[in-house]
C-alpha cells in the first residue's frame, strides 16, 4: 500500500506501542516507511487509543481525516471481522486520489475518562520502574493500571510480556472473553465489512 | 532533601522533598523537571505564560508543588511518594483538540535506528498513522 501510493504525497507512519525493539524489528523487516518506538505509550494518550491496531488518517494540513479505526494489515482476522484489508486499501486509494473519505470518517471518538488516563500514568511508571530493576514497584503499578482500565489492551495486554506472561496465554484469553462480554469497548471505529 | 523522578516529556530528576505526600521542589528545579519556569506572570516556557490562579496552593514556603504546577498546565498527574515519582500525562487540551477539532497531535519518537522522527516531519503529505505492537 505504502509503496503503491508513495509517489502521491502519501506516507505510512507506524508507531509501535511497545518497548520490545527486537520483536518490532522482526515485524518491520522489509518495510520501507518509518517505524517508530513508543515505549511510554504517549500516542495512546494523545489520540485516545485503547487497542491495536488503530489506524488514523491525517491529511496534508495535519487534520484528522478519519479517526482511530481498528484496521488490520492482513486478512488474518477477516473471518471474525467480515472486513478485508483490501476494503480498507480501496478506501485509502479513494482518499489519496480523490480526497473522498468513507461515511464512518465523521464518527466521534469518546474521550478517555479519568480512570483510563490514570491507568496510562500507572503503566508508564510501572514500565519505568521495571527498566530500573524495581520489579515489585512495577508489579504494583501494573496492577493499579489494570484495576483502572481492565479492558484496555494498551494497558493490560501490553503489560503481559513485561510481567513475564505470554500475550497469547491464559491471561490474554481471559481478557479477550471479558472484553467481548462487555461489548468490545474500543475508542474508535469498528469498520463495517 | 531527596530526589524526585519526574516522568514528563523526558525523564528528569529534581531535588526536593515530600511533605505530607506533596512533591515539593526548588523553583530552580521546576524548569529542568517539567520545562516550565515560575515567574510573576505565571508558569512560563519560551515566550508563553500560563496564569496561575491560586499561587498559594502551588508555593509551599520557598518550594513549588510539582503536582499543582502540572495541574495548572492541564496535565493529568500521578504522584507516588513510595517510589518518589511524579508522572505527567500529555496535556488534556491536546487530546481533546484531536477528538473534537480533528487537530492531529504532533509527536516525536525514535525510529528503529534511534533517529527521532516527528509526525510534522511529513507535513504536506497524507499520512496513515498505524499504531501496532508485538504483544
Amino acid at each position: 500500500m505504502h509503496d503503491e501510493l508513495a509517489d502521491d504525497d502519501f506516507i505510512v507512519i507506524a508507531v509501535a506501542i511497545d518497548e520490545a525493539t527486537d520483536e518490532v524489528r522482526v515485524l518491520a523487516d522489509g518495510i520501507t516507511y518509518p517505524v517508530l518506538m513508543d515505549p511510554d505509550h504517549l500516542l495512546t494518550e494523545l489520540y485516545a487509543i485503547s487497542n491495536v491496531p488503530a489506524v488514523v488518517w491525517i491529511d496534508e494540513h495535519g487534520r484528522i481525516a478519519r479517526p482511530n479505526a481498528n484496521e488490520f494489515g492482513s486478512d488474518m482476522f477477516s473471518e471474525f471481522t467480515g472486513r478485508t484489508r483490501e476494503g480498507h486499501f480501496d478506501q485509502i486509494r479513494a482518499w489519496v486520489h480523490q480526497g473522498v473519505v468513507p461515511d464512518d470518517a465523521s464518527s466521534e471518538i469518546a474521550d478517555l475518562d479519568e480512570d483510563e488516563l490514570a491507568a496510562r500514568l500507572h503503566f508508564r511508571l510501572a514500565a519505568h520502574l521495571r527498566r530500573a530493576g524495581d520489579e515489585a514497584g512495577a508489579a504494583r503499578h501494573f496492577d493499579a493500571a489494570a484495576r483502572l482500565a481492565p479492558l484496555d489492551f494498551t494497558v493490560v495486554r501490553a503489560a503481559m510480556p513485561l510481567r513475564g506472561e505470554s500475550p497469547f496465554g491464559e491471561e490474554f484469553f481471559k481478557l479477550l472473553e471479558e472484553y467481548q462480554e462487555a461489548g468490545s469497548p474500543f475508542h474508535g471505529i469498528t469498520p463495517a465489512p | 532533601m531527596t530526589t524526585i523522578t519526574v516522568l514528563g516529556d523526558e525523564v528528569a530528576s529534581a531535588t526536593g522533598e515530600w511533605a505530607e505526600g506533596r512533591p515539593l521542589v526548588e523553583p530552580d528545579a521546576l524548569s529542568a523537571a517539567i520545562g516550565w519556569t515560575l515567574k510573576p506572570e505565571g508558569l512560563c516556557r519560551d515566550d508563553m505564560c500560563v496564569p496561575v490562579r491560586d499561587r498559594s496552593a502551588m508555593q509551599v514556603g520557598d518550594k513549588v508543588d510539582l503536582a499543582v504546577a502540572a495541574d495548572a498546565l492541564d496535565r493529568p498527574t500521578l504522584v507516588d511518594p513510595d517510589t518518589s515519582a511524579v508522572v505527567l500525562g500529555q496535556p488534556n487540551a491536546t487530546r481533546q483538540a484531536a477528538l473534537r477539532d480533528r487537530q492531529a497531535p504532533d509527536f516525536t519518537f525514535a525510529d528503529l535506528d534511534g533517529v527521532d522522527r516527528s509526525l510534522s516531519d511529513y507535513a504536506g503529505k497524507k499520512r496513515l498513522l498505524v499504531a501496532f505492537s508485538s504483544w
